[in-house]
């Protein structure tokens, strides 16, 4: 196998065509009445809502922007708008930046230079109002987590992940934004550097410590069962480097699952449960 | 037995775990199928529950005879049509073995059944946790000719449809519930199988989703000479209708005469050199 680029290359047309297919049986079986998603006007939520309003139409589609003060850019308000109008769906805006307040101020242990605990509050925040919304609506929420910032445990725990699909999680960064160019998400956004908006000047790849063309890839090699060396070696690349992307991967899987318990009883839950899944 | 037979390839969707419901399609595709002449309807691999049924299996499996098959024998002798589905087989011996069978009943009633030889369980399948495999190939000598059945990842084995041909079946049918990334496999494969054994195969396979798999379609009636008859829709449910004629055998068979040409004593090197694999 030859870790190049095109190896992320897919049948853009055929993928686009199995994620609206999949969003359309998911929300027609589950009897709910549309999906509601965060919309920050980054790639992953302009591209998750845009599939989902091309799906099953953008009357059945609600946006919600939440920006709060400290990370607010009007860029992204006007991104995720103008994803909004063009793929006709209805968007409404709340500043949660009181409600974050009301955290610092009640949390006994608050302390505001951790930034990553104070991030998590603001995914976590953002999750419940996806919920809300999703509540009072007869909607479900519709995730827009990739497979690279999955395979990285790069989100908050029961936060930004939390939703009832996720249908852009078995693609990487780079196949997202070839998938949202395919699918006509404007250009701005397709080549606008990735952040989770958790704190002012925040982005993924600088706190990754890598570009994503290379994350990819390495990640593919990791999917494909290939050995650190020889990704190394094909992406002139410390194995280091490589070793530090697979143990992170690894130690990430109690993101990615539902919370472990001990095994005491006939069958139990994530373990020998096995129950097929439905969509209500 | 006829030389010209009629075979409609009906590609649903299942509800998963409602067999009622899909006993109620079945009935409504053959009876659909049989107004257009269809003398044998085939339906893809556990049509009567749909394929992801993890633990809910051992509520759903049915011994043969049982509910199920009683309906459908009774279907085939209304409709006077011949029809292949498959199904949870629960062991008559046993109150939580399963087969993963493929079911041919026809206007006198049942004629067979086949249990599922090669149970997938790598990827996103996890057959051998629920099913036990079957240990022999089926064929059933029948008014529409000798017809042998196989079930989806058999097909990746060529020692199944051989054994099959080797039978007697002149028509092999794949009943199958492949997801979408697999398709070009299936596409191949269902080729080469016909091609190497010089007989027809029908394959139907599954569409829809369930717990995110998207089954491709895609179902084919191949002739001996690996050339698609007909073929229905990928990713939609479709009800397709060919004919085909034993008789074309003949001529692709003394064009590439495989089966005069077969070496038995390969057939022991194969066993004593896959035992130490």
């Amino acid at each position: 196998m030859k870790l190049e680029p095109t190896i992320l290359d897919l049948d853009w047309s055929e993928v686009e065509t199995k994620i609206k297919r999949f969003i359309k049986d998911y929300v027609e079986k589950s009897g709910a009445k549309g999906m509601v998603l965060g919309l920050s006007g980054g790639i992953d939520s302009c591209t998750a809502a845009a599939l989902s309003a091309l799906a099953i139409g953008g009357d059945k589609i609600f946006g919600l922007l939440l920006p709060e003060q400290e990370t607010y850019n009007a860029k992204d308000v006007e991104d995720a708008k103008l994803v909004a109008e063009k793929f006709g769906f209805k968007t409404e805006m709340v500043d949660v930046t009181s409600t974050l307040e009301a955290f610092y101020t009640s949390l006994p242990i608050f302390e505001p230079t951790d930034k990553i605990c104070k991030g998590n509050i603001k995914a976590r925040v953002r999750m419940i109002y996806l919920y809300y919304y999703s509540n009072r609506l007869s909607m479900l929420v519709c995730g827009s987590s990739d497979k690279s910032e999955t395979m990285m445990g790069y989100f908050t725990k029961w936060g930004d992940v939390a939703a009832d699909i996720s249908p852009l999680m078995d693609l990487y960064k780079m196949q997202v934004r070839k998938l949202a160019q395919h699918t006509g998400v404007p250009k701005e956004i397709v080549t606008k550097p990735a952040s989770p908006a958790l704190w002012p000047e925040q982005l993924a790849e600088e706190e990754l410590g890598i570009r994503y063309e290379i994350l990819d890839l390495i990640l593919y090699g990791l999917e494909h069962f290939m050995k650190t060396e020889e990704i190394a070696r094909q992406l002139s690349v410390k194995k280091e480097l490589v070793n530090k992307i697979k143990l992170r991967w690894l130690h990430m899987e109690h993101k990615r699952r539902m919370p472990l318990t001990t095994k005491i009883q006939y069958r139990t839950m994530g373990a020998d449960f096995r129950l097929p899944r439905t969509s209500h | 037995m006829k030389e010209k037979i009629k075979i409609a390839l009906a590609q649903i969707s299942c509800k998963r775990g409602d067999k009622a419901e899909n006993i109620k399609k079945i009935e409504s595709r053959v009876t659909r199928a049989k107004r257009q002449g269809a003398e044998l309807v085939i339906f893809p691999e556990l049509s009567l529950t749909g394929y992801t049924m993890r633990d809910q299996i051992y509520e759903l499996a049915e011994t043969i005879p049982g509910h199920s098959t009683t309906f459908l024998e009774k279907l085939a002798k209304k409709t006077g049509a011949y029809i292949v589905f498959g199904m949870p087989e629960l062991s008559e011996k046993t109150q939580a073995t399963v087969y993963n069978t493929a079911v041919l009943v026809g206007p006198d009633g049942f004629i067979g059944k086949y249990r599922k030889m090669y149970l997938p369980t790598h990827s996103v399948f996890e057959e051998k946790r629920y099913f036990r495999p079957g240990y022999q190939t089926a064929v059933f000598e029948t008014e529409l000719g000798k017809i042998g059945l196989i079930i989806c990842y058999d097909i990746f084995f060529p020692e199944v449809s051989r054994l099959t041909r080797l039978k007697g079946a002149q028509l092999i049918v794949c009943i199958s519930a492949s997801p979408a990334t697999r398709r070009t496999f299936f596409e191949t494969l269902t080729a080469a199988r016909a091609i190497e054994n010089t007989a027809f195969l029908a394959y139907v396979n599954l569409v829809g989703i369930e717990d995110g798999l998207q089954f491709w379609g895609g179902s084919r009636l191949v002739g001996p000479n690996g050339k698609t008859l007909v073929q229905a829709k990928y990713d939609e449910e479709d009800l397709v209708i060919g004919e085909i004629n034993y008789a074309d055998i003949r001529p692709t068979e003394t064009f590439v005469p495989i089966l005069k040409d077969l070496r038995p004593e390969l057939f022991d090197k194969l066993k004593e050199t896959a035992e130490n694999l």
